[in-house]
C-alpha cells in the first residue's frame, strides 16, 4: 500500500452495514468519513462511527438519500473529495455519478457511461449479443399487445415479462398462458412506471428451474479488468437473494473458466472500470449460461468474495477510484474455501415474507473462527418502514462445502433477534434441507418446496400445535424471566407498571 | 423488587397465549407444571445483559434468552425463537379478525386510495395501494361488494393490522 491515503475524506452516500463496511475500510486506509443521515436515523450505527455527519432530510428516501443535491452539497460544505454511494439508492443512477463528477468529486465506481450501458435492460441485453455473449431467447422494443402476444408464442409459454429500466424484481411478471398475458403486461407497465418512470418492457423465454450464478469483475482505470469467481444466488424469494455461496456447486472448472471469461468480455464491451457484478441465469438440465444484467456497483454478498479469493473488494474500489494500478492479474487469483451469506432481514416468513418493524430488545450476533458479521444495528436500535429491512450480513468461511453449512447453522443459532420477527429459523431450515446440501435450489425452490411445508416458517404454531417439549422450556423460560430479570436495568420498565399481568406485583402487594 | 430481595414463594399461575403453566418453589428449586405434565426447574446463571438464562429443566441444561415488551415474551432457545403473549387466564374470545375488513398486511405509507364510501366493487380490483420497504402492495377486493367505510388517505402512515378499508356484509 502507498503511505499516502488515497483520498483524504469520503462522503458515504448510504446508510445501515453497507455505509459502516466503507467507512471501516476508510479507516484502514486513513481516510477520514462523512456521514450522511435522514431524521428516521439520528441515532444510526453508521452516523456514531463516522468522523462526521450530515442531516440530509426527513425519513423518505426521496428526500434523503435518494437527494442527489443535497448529497452533492454535503460532500462540498464538508471538503471531501469522493462519494461512495454502497449499494441500492443512488448506486446505479448514471446522473448522479456524472453530477458528482462535474462537481470536481470523485465517484467511487465506474463511468456514467458504463452505468448507463448497463442500466437499461434492453439495451445492455443488445449490447451483449453484439459482443457475442449468450442471452435469453427474447425480444426487446416490442409495443403493442399483439407484439407482445406474437413474440410470447414465438418463445414459447413460459415467458418473463420486465421493465426495461428495471431491477429488484420490479416490473417483473411470469405469464404461463396467452389468457394471462395482457393483464401481466398492464401491471408490469404500471409498475416499472411508478418505479422507474419509464413503461418500456421486455418479454423472454422464462428458465424455471434455472439457477442464478453471478461473476465479480474488478478493472482500473488502466486498462486490466479480471473476475473473481461467480456467487451462486439462487436462494431467494420475491426475486430477491436471501442466501449466496461460493464456490457454485454446480459449475465444472471449464464452465468457471467460460463464464468468467465471457463476464470479462461483458465488461470490456462497456469500458467497465471498478467492482461490478455480470448476472447470469443457469440451466442445469444443459448447463447452458445466459446473462441475465450487470450490477455497476459494489454487491450486498460481496463478501463471500472476498473471503475465498482473499481481496478487500471495498479498499480496492476506493484505490482504483483514485487512479491507482490494480497490480494483479488472472492468474493471480483462485478460490479458498467455502463462503455462504446468508442476509439476515426483518421480515416475517409466515406472513409472506412481509417486513416486520419496532424496536430491537436484543441483539446478538454469533462470534467464532470464520465468522463475519457485517450489520448496522444493535440492541436498543429501531427498524422503521422506511428503508430495506436487512439487519445483518452473517458470513462464514470454511475449508468446504459441508463444514460451512455446519459453521453457518451454528452462527445461525447463536444469532439472538428479539422485538423484530426475522428470517433466522427459516434460514436454519434451508440449511438443513437435503436439496440445500444437494445443490439442487433454483431460484423458485422457495416458493416451489419451502413454502408447501408451513410448519417450518412458524415457531409460534410449535406452542399451540402442542410440541410440549418445545414449547414447555419455553413457558418456563418466559414465566421465570419475570422474576429472574426484575429489578435489572434492561427490563425494569416493563417488569411492574407496563405489564397488567404480571403475578409478581401482586405478591409484592401481599407482602407490604 | 431489590435484586438482594429473594425471590418470590408463592405458587404462580401464569398464562401465555392459550396455555397456564403454574410455577411453585421447592427448597432453592421450582417445580413447574403445565397440562398436568410437571418438571424440576433450576436457575443455574443469570445474565441479565443479554436476557440469558442457564437452566437445568428435568436436568436437561437449557441456555434461554428472553427480552420483555408489554405482555410479550420473545423467547430463544436452541436457536429457535417464539414469541408468546401473557394473557389475563380468561378464556381468549374468538379473535375479530375483520371478515369484511381489509387490513393493512405490514406497516407502510399510503399511496393511492382508489374508491370511496358506497362504491360497487368487484372481487380482485384494487382498492388502494401501499407502499413500503420499495415495495408496492395492492389491497384488492376478496369479493364482490359495496365500500362500507375507508380509513385511510393518500400519505398516511398505516400500522401492520391496520383496517385500511371496510367492506358491507
Amino acid at each position: 500500500m502507498t503511505s499516502k491515503p488515497p483520498f483524504t475524506k469520503i462522503l458515504v452516500a448510504n446508510r445501515g452495514e453497507i455505509a459502516i463496511r466503507i467507512m471501516r475500510a476508510c479507516k484502514e486506509l486513513g481516510i477520514k468519513t462523512v456521514a450522511v443521515y435522514s431524521e428516521a436515523d439520528a441515532n444510526a450505527q453508521h452516523v456514531q462511527l463516522a468522523d462526521e455527519a450530515v442531516l440530509l432530510g426527513s425519513a423518505a428516501p426521496k428526500e434523503s438519500y435518494l437527494n442527489a443535491d443535497a448529497l452533492i452539497r454535503a460532500a462540498l460544505d464538508s471538503k471531501a473529495d469522493a462519494i461512495h454511494p454502497g449499494y441500492g439508492f443512488l448506486s446505479e443512477n448514471a446522473a448522479f455519478a456524472a453530477a458528482v463528477e462535474s462537481a470536481n468529486l470523485t465517484f467511487i465506481g465506474p463511468s456514467p457511461d458504463s452505468i448507463r450501458a448497463m442500466g437499461d435492460k434492453a439495451e445492455a441485453k443488445i449490447a451483449m449479443k453484439e459482443a457475442g455473449i449468450p442471452t435469453v431467447p427474447g425480444f426487446e422494443g416490442l409495443e403493442s399487445n399483439n407484439d407482445f402476444k406474437k413474440a410470447a408464442k414465438e418463445i414459447g409459454y413460459p415467458v418473463l415479462i420486465k421493465a426495461s429500466a428495471g431491477g429488484g424484481g420490479k416490473g417483473m411478471r411470469v405469464v404461463n398462458a396467452e389468457s394471462e398475458l395482457s393483464d401481466a403486461i398492464e401491471s408490469a407497465r404500471s409498475e416499472a412506471l411508478n418505479s422507474f418512470g419509464d413503461e418500456r418492457l421486455l418479454i423472454e423465454k422464462y428458465l424455471a428451474d434455472a439457477h442464478h450464478i453471478e461473476f465479480q469483475i474488478f478493472g482500473d482505470k488502466h486498462g486490466t479488468l479480471v473476475h473473481l469467481f461467480e456467487r451462486e444466488c439462487s436462494v431467494q424469494r420475491r426475486h430477491q437473494k436471501i442466501i449466496e455461496e461460493t464456490p457454485s456447486p454446480l459449475l465444472t472448472p471449464e464452465l468457471r473458466e467460460q463464464m468468467g471469461q465471457a463476464a470479462v468480455t461483458a465488461s470490456k464491451a462497456v469500458n467497465y472500470f471498478n467492482a461490478g457484478t455480470i448476472e447470469f441465469i443457469f440451466d442445469p438440465t444443459t448447463s447452458q449460461y445466459y446473462f441475465l444484467e450487470m450490477n455497476t456497483r459494489l454487491q450486498v454478498e460481496h463478501p463471500i468474495t472476498e473471503l475465498t479469493a482473499g481481496i478487500d473488494l471495498v479498499q480496492w474500489q476506493i484505490r482504483i477510484a483514485a487512479g491507482e494500478k490494480f497490480p494483479f492479474a488472472q492468474n493471480d487469483f483462485h478460490q479458498h474455501g467455502h463462503a455462504i451469506e446468508c442476509r439476515v432481514y426483518a421480515e416475517d416468513p409466515a406472513n409472506g415474507f412481509l417486513p416486520s418493524t419496532g424496536s430491537l430488545l436484543q441483539f446478538i450476533e454469533p462470534h467464532g473462527p470464520g465468522i463475519r458479521v457485517d450489520s448496522g444495528f444493535s440492541t436498543g436500535s429501531e427498524v422503521n418502514h422506511f428503508y430495506d429491512p436487512l439487519l445483518a450480513k452473517l458470513i462464514v468461511h470454511a475449508e468446504n462445502r459441508d463444514a460451512a453449512i455446519q459453521r453457518m447453522q451454528t452462527a445461525l443459532s447463536e444469532f439472538i433477534v428479539h422485538g423484530v420477527v426475522t428470517n433466522i429459523d427459516f434460514m436454519q431450515a434451508v440449511m438443513a434441507h437435503e436439496d440445500f446440501a444437494n445443490g439442487k435450489v433454483s431460484t423458485r425452490w422457495v416458493e416451489k418446496t419451502l413454502l408447501s411445508s408451513s410448519k417450518l416458517l412458524d415457531n409460534r404454531q410449535h406452542t399451540l400445535n402442542g410440541h410440549l417439549a418445545v414449547g414447555l422450556q419455553n413457558l418456563i423460560a418466559a414465566a421465570l424471566a419475570d422474576v429472574v430479570f426484575v429489578g435489572s436495568r434492561s427490563q425494569s420498565a416493563v417488569s411492574n407498571e407496563s405489564d397488567p399481568f404480571n403475578p409478581w406485583k401482586q405478591t409484592k402487594s401481599y407482602r407490604n | 423488587m431489590e435484586a438482594d430481595e429473594e425471590l418470590p414463594k408463592l405458587t404462580m399461575k401464569i398464562n401465555f397465549d392459550t396455555q397456564t403453566l403454574e410455577i411453585n418453589p421447592s427448597g432453592d428449586n421450582y417445580v413447574a407444571s403445565v397440562d398436568g405434565k410437571t418438571v424440576s426447574v433450576q436457575i443455574v446463571r443469570v445474565d441479565t445483559i443479554h436476557g440469558r438464562m442457564d437452566l437445568l429443566i428435568d436436568g436437561e441444561r437449557v441456555t434461554a434468552y428472553v427480552s420483555s415488551d408489554m405482555a410479550k415474551r420473545w423467547v430463544t432457545i436452541n436457536g429457535h425463537t417464539m414469541m408468546l403473549t401473557k394473557t389475563s387466564g380468561a378464556k381468549q374470545g374468538v379473535r375479530h379478525d375483520h371478515a369484511g375488513g381489509l387490513i393493512a398486511p405490514m406497516p407502510g405509507q399510503v399511496r393511492s386510495v382508489s374508491v370511496s364510501v358506497g362504491d360497487i366493487v368487484k372481487k380482485g380490483q384494487t382498492l388502494l395501494t401501499m407502499e413500503a420497504m420499495k415495495m408496492e402492495i395492492r389491497i384488492q377486493a376478496l369479493k364482490d361488494g359495496k365500500v362500507k367505510s375507508v380509513f385511510a388517505a393518500q400519505g398516511q402512515t398505516v400500522e401492520r393490522e391496520q383496517i385500511l378499508i371496510e367492506m358491507e356484509e
